[in-house]
């Protein structure tokens, strides 16, 4: 190779952008890394800071959620409490409606059927959760007051009632994978046996696809307590502590969304509460994410059977 | 599991009723929207400032807004998105790097968008200075559609045949021009659907931005990314909270234009994605 010829190559256009692609890619997946390090560094630095003038003990165990009265109390057990109640609410009602929904899609329906409810589905899972939080404020509320006078403007029900709903794709879809992963012989066995179609479905079919479909409920669990726009406009701002679903409540999100956060100055301890929940809030939601994760990539190892 | 499905029994009986209360459900949303909106419905609806009187309240600056969040969310999340799927599966799959990547967007990708609007706050809104404007709106969404992006660019790569690849490295292919010319046209229909997944996710996200500051009462459209940040889904919102007061069908009348500038977006994403079809096979 000659002098001429080395310089030929580099100034080969094809040459260098094959010099470039590397780099720049790379570029992509830090930039990716730095971001994400960032979100989770400043909730980290914020949250540290929080507890430099918080004490975390009376974070954890105190039940008086005032920040911005004139002696603050910071007790985050109301809005924690708040967060199950609404997660579990939802739960109740989306796991055995998901789960049943996906058992017919799956064993039952005709093809026409099987894809209209796909369609109702998709349709459900695309739909903002802002509007679900309208539908529960202007539709269900008055709905349940009408039946039950008792029940208050703003209520942990009708909340429930319009996350349930809002996460029931989730449980659809996720389920409706782990039952179309058992394989095919199960249910043919089953029926040569002799057994009802409905015998085989809840005695073989949907026991061999339950870690799939516990992973399913974790999954939908971190969306229901995630969940913002549905509990700030449905459930209220009232944190207390209460078991009763017919009250407000106050869940971990919408204290972060409702309390417009954008005027806290920048190092108050009311600023950086909100990193401190906000915090809390990743905690939970990453614990029930990660655990279905985890369910989710055993089964899809470990096989059906 | 593809049997005879025309077998009854009472199981099956009880999953149909369920599916038939979830339908019924669905169509419940869906008719109580429609019908408020219908009463709000009128031409300068979809161009009107926003209003102290509901009958004369607009979603113009809202719509403008979710259009521009749109475009700054697409613009910055898919390059970067798609760079650093490539990276991951052609240039350093099984590294320390790919590892760390990975890891941290799989454990980043259900996390609740409102966390992810305190860190935008802290990052673009203050640490940057960007304020409460389009732009700090459009980086936030673009970071909480990130993680989504590169999971679903990944598995499109990753369910490129390997014979594609071996044959253009085979034909003396430098790996640029396997990536350019047989990895990223084959995967990307899957790439614009995962995409597009995400994006309407983001596209219909009301939280983050009203952790930002997003405004509920504008009275011009923006114009650039620095104006202060509107959209849709804070308007269904900030309208929601006063539905006692007339504005349950302006309310409604946002949330179908919002619903139906999703659906242009998947509509338009289905057309790409059936040109790119059409053209490569």
């Amino acid at each position: 190779m000659t002098v001429a010829g080395i310089s030929a190559t580099r100034r080969d256009p094809r040459r260098l952008a094959d010099r470039l692609a590397r780099p720049v890619f790379l570029f992509c997946a830090v930039l990716t890394a730095a971001i994400l390090v960032a979100v989770v560094g400043v909730l980290a630095v914020e949250t540290a800071r929080f507890f430099g003038a918080v004490s975390p003990v009376r974070f954890f165990t105190e039940v008086d959620w005032t920040p911005f009265a004139e002696e603050p109390r910071f007790g985050v057990l109301p809005l924690l409490a708040a967060t199950a109640q609404i997660t579990a609410g939802a739960a109740f009602l989306a796991v055995p409606a998901g789960l049943m929904t996906a058992v017919y899609m799956e064993y039952y329906a005709g093809v026409r059927t099987e894809r209209a409810l796909a369609g109702v589905t998709t349709m459900l899972a695309a739909v903002p959760t802002v509007v679900f939080g309208y539908f529960a404020l202007t539709f269900v509320t008055p709905l349940l007051r009408s039946l039950w006078p008792g029940i208050e403007a703003f209520n942990g029900l009708s909340a429930c009632l319009a996350v349930g709903l809002m996460i029931l794709p989730t449980v659809v879809v996720l389920t409706r994978s782990a039952l179309g992963a058992v394989p095919a012989a199960l249910m043919e066995t089953g029926l040569a046996l002799g057994a009802a179609r409905g015998r085989v479905v809840a005695r073989v079919l949907v026991p061999a696809a339950a870690p799939g479909i516990v992973a399913a409920v974790f999954l939908a669990m971190a969306r229901a307590a995630g969940e913002t726009m549905i509990a700030t406009l449905a459930a209220g701002n009232q944190a207390h502590l209460t078991w009763s679903p017919l009250e407000g409540l106050r869940t971990l999100t919408a204290f972060i969304a409702q309390s417009s956060l954008g005027d806290a100055p920048s190092g108050s301890v009311q600023y950086g509460a909100f990193f401190a929940v906000s915090a809390v809030l990743f905690a939970v939601t990453w614990g029930l994410h990660a655990t279905g994760g985890l369910l989710m990539s055993r089964r899809n190892e470990g096989g059906v059977g | 599991m593809r049997g005879p499905k025309h077998a009854r029994d009472g199981i099956g009986t009880a999953c149909g009723v369920v599916a038939a209360g979830v339908v019924a459900a669905f169509l419940t949303v869906a008719v109580v929207l429609a019908g408020q909106a219908w009463s709000a419905a009128d031409p300068g609806f979809l161009f009107d400032p926003s209003s102290r009187v509901a009958d004369r309240a607009g979603i113009g600056p809202a719509l403008t807004g979710t259009i521009w969040l749109l475009a700054l969310t697409v613009a910055l999340a898919l390059p970067v998105g798609i760079g650093t799927a490539v990276y991951l599966e052609e240039y350093a799959p099984r590294t320390g790097v790919a590892a760390v990547v990975g890891g941290l967007v799989a454990n980043l990708a259900g996390v609740p968008s409102v966390v992810y609007g305190v860190a935008g706050l802290a990052l673009f809104a203050r640490g940057l200075g960007m304020g409460a404007s389009l732009l700090a709106g459009g980086c936030t969404l673009a970071v909480l559609a990130l993680p989504t992006v590169v999971v679903t660019s990944r598995a499109a790569i990753r369910a490129v045949p390997r014979g594609l690849r071996e044959a253009a490295y085979g034909l003396g292919a430098t790996r640029w021009q396997v990536v350019r010319g047989q990895v990223l046209p084959a995967a990307a229909p899957g790439i614009v659907t995962g995409s597009c997944a995400a994006f309407t996710r983001t596209a219909g996200e009301a939280a983050p931005l009203l952790v930002l500051g997003a405004a509920a009462f504008m009275t011009f459209a923006p114009r650039t990314p620095a104006d202060p940040l509107a959209s849709l889904p804070t308007q269904v919102f900030a309208w929601s909270t006063r539905s006692q007061q007339d504005f349950a069908a302006v309310a409604a009348g946002a949330g179908v234009a919002l619903l139906l500038v999703l659906l242009v977006m998947n509509l338009a994403a289905r057309t790409i994605r059936g040109r790119m079809q059409g053209g490569s096979a």
